[in-house]
């Protein structure tokens, strides 16, 4: 398997001036691809905070993180978005369409931004709207989508540009249970055929229960890790 | 895509565009409209310098110009204007006889400029006589007849019929007088002119001056106003010994005029726009604002600053762009509903435009040469307006954004 994230050590400090919070602290991550992991805590464990560095979103106070062999910490504002937009797809919690373009539209736009060809652009919407089930949806904006369908709309997009790992803040927040259940279905199914790395953070137990592996984290550490478990229980049974 | 992008995003809040677009649209009437009034006025004095002050083109001896001395005559005159009116381009062509005096009534006295004409010449050349207000042309019948301007007439107390007496130096140096009757009060539509102006019948001036046939001055007036300069050179070569002006050259504040309003008209376009930026920069800075989360979005995907900013001004431009034919299309349709009418200022002070030798009917014309200078403006203010919502927009931190 290849390391896709690989974040050393990583800590991320708040308020520096006044009362440090430790948002994240020394934390050590290492993802393979393929994963299906979730990142699991109370509210204000540094879930967000923990995805908005190995995203290039945020940079750590101390640490390093590597995508797929890129030390991403290193890297300036501007090497950061064109880093963003070839190498990692995101998933937001409520939804963020593009409002004023189609679905079609959307999915289509990390496309562009990389100067994808039109016919390759064609195939790849068409491909992806048949992944998230959503063939007849493709020219509605997303005022007209319920959040479920927003939020498969989103999934393409962020699959839309190829992505070495797909992170998912919270993307089940605002789902009813139904819309949901799809929403994993979809991504299950993604990460099972096509192998697509997935890394989000939620506190739904239902997300939790779909995860291959789950992380823990409680102020800002890793307090458990479902791989290091089952590692340490393969171990034992050998 | 950025293009919809930005499209679609002005049409996001309909009202708030609509009422920015008729901003600019209005802002734009107006100042084209004034460059149309501009044009219109300034079109209309280099009319009256040419059609009914100076004509295309003047011929004098060299030294005439200096003082006005009756004895710098144009030598072979006659020949000379036998040639001017051989010229195809010529329209027409008149003499004159010119010197300075002064004219008396028994309250009181002017200096006057004395302009000897071929009446008939002179009605054609400089519309003399459609300029009359009182009284009757020059009657080939009767002497000593003089046609005054009607601010000299107010000045010196003369109603038609009424008697002067003009006083000047013939070509030997002496006092030459003559009584004269007023046969008729003019008004053109440069009042300093009247004042000075007085024309008396060119044999009469030429018999007290002393120069018998002879004359100072050769106007002439060409089919096409672009034939200046051409038939100038032409001239210059033709007849080098004698001075031979422009109408830009004899009325230089005429040109200035033109040229100094052709700046101010820029001027004031630039005053209407930069007043419209400040709608349109707290427009687009409202648009950036209500969006910081989407912009901070774009980012995180792998939008770069450079399109954003593209996009920033895609949609100030647009925005701008929307409301320039609707702009344009109010101001022509309103100066081609009053191009043939005219405007009447006469309620501004027709003393006051006739001091500066304007008419009180304007007839705007639309400034179609100015429209590229006017479309220019309008991208620079977009590009203007753009820049403060744009930097708002490109310092968003994508995690604050995302996070707000």
């Amino acid at each position: 398997m290849n390391t896709v994230i690989d974040a050393h050590d990583v800590s991320k400090t708040y308020n520096l001036e006044t009362i440090p919070v430790y948002a994240v602290n020394n934390v050590h991550l290492h993802i393979e691809k393929g994963e299906f992991t979730a990142l699991v805590g109370p509210s204000g464990s540094g879930k967000t905070t923990l995805l908005n560095m190995i995203g290039g979103l945020d940079k750590p106070d101390t640490g390093t993180v590597y995508i797929d062999g890129v030390e991403i910490t290193k890297l300036s504002a501007n090497q950061l978005i064109e880093f963003r937009l070839k190498n990692i797809g995101f998933v937001f919690q409520s939804f963020n369409l593009i409002p004023v373009l189609t679905a079609r539209e959307n999915v289509e736009f990390i496309m562009l931004l990389q100067n994808v060809k039109k016919s390759i652009r064609d195939e790849r919407v068409k491909q992806l709207f048949t992944q998230i089930e959503m063939d007849d949806k493709m020219n509605v904006r997303p005022a007209q989508l319920s959040g479920g369908q927003q939020q498969r709309v989103a999934v393409a997009r962020a699959l839309a540009s190829k992505p070495k790992f797909v992170l998912a803040d919270e993307p089940t927040a605002n789902l009813d249970s139904k819309s949901a259940s799809n929403l994993l279905d979809i991504m299950t199914k993604l990460n099972n055929e096509e192998h697509i790395t997935f890394l989000f953070s939620t506190h739904d137990q239902r997300v939790i229960d779909r995860a291959r592996r789950v992380i823990t984290l409680v102020d800002g550490r890793i307090v458990s890790d479902s791989a290091a478990v089952s590692t340490k229980h393969e171990k034992a049974d050998v | 895509m950025i293009f919809i992008l930005a499209w679609r995003n002005i049409w996001r809040n309909k009202m708030r565009s609509i009422i920015i677009i008729l901003s600019i649209a209005i802002g734009l009437f107006a100042g084209i409209a004034v460059l149309a009034l501009y044009k219109g006025m300034m079109k209309s004095r280099v009319r009256n310098v040419i059609d009914s002050e100076v004509g295309h083109l003047q011929i004098h001896n060299s030294n005439f110009k200096k003082d006005y001395e009756p004895q710098f005559i144009l030598d072979k005159g006659t020949e000379v204007l036998k040639a001017v009116r051989q010229i195809p381009e010529v329209k027409l062509a008149a003499f004159r006889s010119i010197t300075t005096g002064m004219i008396a009534t028994p309250t009181g006295s002017a200096g006057v400029q004395v302009n000897g004409v071929v009446p008939n010449l002179e009605y054609s050349i400089s519309q003399l006589r459609k300029k009359i207000i009182n009284g009757k042309p020059f009657d080939p019948a009767k002497r000593n007849e003089i046609m005054i301007g009607q601010k000299l007439a107010k000045k010196m107390k003369l109603k038609p019929r009424s008697k002067l007496v003009l006083t000047f130096t013939d070509t030997s140096g002496n006092m030459v007088s003559n009584a004269l009757r007023v046969a008729a009060i003019y008004k053109s539509d440069n009042a300093p002119l009247d004042e000075k102006n007085v024309y008396v019948n060119i044999e009469e001036l030429n018999a007290l001056l002393g120069i018998r046939n002879s004359f100072h001055e050769i106007v002439i007036l060409l089919k096409n106003d672009a034939d200046v300069e051409k038939i100038q050179q032409e001239l210059r070569q033709k007849f080098p010994v004698y001075q031979i002006e422009s109408w830009r050259e004899i009325s230089p504040e005429t040109d200035l005029m033109v040229k100094t309003v052709n700046q101010y008209s820029y001027i004031i376009m630039f005053i209407i726009m930069f007043a419209l930026a400040f709608g349109i920069v707290n427009t687009m800075l409202m648009a950036v604002l209500e969006r910081t989360r989407e912009i901070g979005m774009l980012v995180a995907l792998g939008m770069n600053r450079l399109k954003i900013f593209l996009l920033i001004f895609l949609e100030t431009f647009f925005l701008t762009l929307a409301g320039t034919p609707v702009g344009i299309l109010i101001a022509w349709l309103t100066i081609a509903y009053l191009n043939k009418p005219g405007l009447d200022l006469s309620g501004m002070g027709r003393e006051m435009m006739s001091s500066f030798g304007f008419g009180t009917m304007i007839y705007p014309e639309f400034p179609i040469d100015k429209l590229s200078g006017v479309i220019l403006i309008v991208i620079l203010t977009a590009l203007i307006s753009c820049l403060f919502p744009a930097m708002k927009a490109l310092k968003l931190q994508p995690v604050e954004a995302l996070r707000s």
